[in-house]
């Protein structure tokens, strides 16, 4: 048995698949490029978010394109949801309020809540993939998959992946950081949803997107449960929508 | 227990699994045949089968919290925990979890690991499901029902969709029975397409 072959052809182990799955002929390796739809980073301020406790309990927005009148139950079902998250402070360092939505999943209603709000979102849009960036996008974003019929691909850190992967570069506070996504999981076509628990500066939802505008799919939107709107991370999505439940 | 040998004999849904999922041979290093499932994931039929096999199995079984282990616990173990309406319980790498945690030591091949838990995020008397894609040597799951026990919760049993019996014919870990989907393949030549 000649593994080798395996091994090295990505053709060979991903055309295996493709009876049972949705994987198209795999890109040829991708180049790598540096982001241009985001803006530039810009660093972190050193002080803590101001009002960051009530802004907690603002409602949802929605992204600029599109304002509905919210039903009652909405608006009792994001209150639950704002309620059940947990504020930590100086977690992972002195200054950071740490938004851990642990305690929103030991709440099963206030999490079917927001799972719920998520689908009712996307449904009738024709996403046809949800992308969920490590490890806390893994956690919203199959259920909104599997209940909307579309594909889950997980982004993930590096060296996490097995098998040819394409990876995006991106900024933090202080050095670089990278993510990954299987070759031949997204075709071009595609339309797909980004989905992570949180969003401050908008730079690992940024690299997500370029991973999936790199081997042509369409971005129709990215969500969040929480915005932390003082970091500015919607205005480095630049065009691309940004639908959050708490901010 | 395979599912096929516990009421599932000949439901075409776990060939469908089995079939979606990717082997990736010599990953993360050589001689690892790696079971990828997240071929399974980009299968909506096959992903759903996997969540439904589960869920039939424990929604009478009172089970009031679903702890998974990071991080591909974390995609197949809260579908299940929003079907059976139970909570979900991360289980994490070292510092990954803010404010107080429990934490549990197990041993790798070369080295130790550990994982944590959030205090106060299990009851005593919980009835608890355990769940991660793959069950190996059990070191892992091993040191999750160690934590769970800790906090006073009776682990019902743990589900992985891939796995084998740790000792042929023993599917108890600590105590605990383990409920498994499909076994690991060699490779993909041995697939009928």
């Amino acid at each position: 048995m000649n593994t080798h072959k395996i091994l090295f052809n990505s053709n060979v182990v991903i055309q295996r698949f493709s009876h049972s799955g949705n994987f198209v002929n795999p890109l040829k390796s991708p180049t790598p490029s540096f982001p241009t739809t985001c803006q530039k980073y810009q660093p972190i301020s050193a002080s803590a978010p101001p009002a960051a406790t009530t802004a907690r309990h603002h409602f949802h927005t929605y992204s600029s394109s599109s304002h509905m009148a919210a039903p009652t139950s909405d608006d009792d079902r994001i209150s639950r949801i704002t309620s059940a998250i947990r504020v930590i402070p100086d977690f992972p360092k002195p200054g950071i309020l740490f938004q851990d939505i642990t305690t929103l999943l030991l709440d099963p209603v206030a999490f079917k809540d927001t799972i719920d709000l998520f689908v009712e979102r996307y449904k009738d849009k024709d996403i046809s993939v949800v992308a969920g960036v490590e490890a806390r996008g893994f956690i919203f974003g199959p259920p909104i998959a599997l209940a909307i019929g579309a594909k889950f691909v997980p982004m993930r850190k590096p060296n996490k992946l097995p098998g040819p992967v394409i990876s995006e570069e991106y900024s933090l506070e202080y050095g670089k950081d990278k993510i990954e996504m299987h070759v031949g999981a997204v075709e071009a076509g595609d339309r797909a949803l980004v989905i992570d628990d949180l969003i401050a500066t908008g730079g690992t939802l940024c690299a997500a997107i370029n991973l999936l505008e790199r081997v042509g799919a369409h971005v129709v939107e990215c969500a969040c449960v929480i915005e932390l709107p003082e970091l500015k991370g919607r205005d480095r999505l630049g065009d691309k929508p940004l639908f959050v439940l708490v901010s | 227990m395979f599912a096929e040998e516990n009421g599932l004999f000949g439901d075409p849904r776990i060939k469908a699994i089995s079939d979606a999922i990717r082997v990736v041979p010599h990953f993360p290093k050589p001689g690892i045949m790696f079971q990828d499932i997240t071929t399974l994931l980009l299968d909506p039929k096959a992903f759903r089968y996997t969540i439904d096999i589960f869920v039939d199995r424990y929604r009478d079984k009172n089970i009031s919290l679903v702890a998974g282990v990071e991080a591909r616990g974390f995609i197949f173990g809260p579908p299940i925990a929003l079907a059976i309406g139970a909570k979900f319980v991360p289980l994490r790498k070292p510092r990954k979890l803010p404010g107080e945690v429990i934490s549990e030591a197990y041993v790798l091949e070369y080295g130790t690991d550990c994982l944590e838990m959030h205090v106060g995020a299990v009851q005593p008397g919980e009835s608890v499901l355990i769940v991660d894609d793959l069950v190996a040597t059990g070191g892992t799951l091993s040191a999750a029902i160690r934590l769970l026990e800790r906090a006073g919760a009776e682990v019902v049993e743990c589900a992985c969709v891939i796995g084998l019996p740790l000792v042929k014919g023993n599917w108890k870990l600590n105590g605990v029975p383990l409920y498994v989907l499909v076994e690991p393949r060699l490779d993909d030549l041995e697939r009928t397409l």
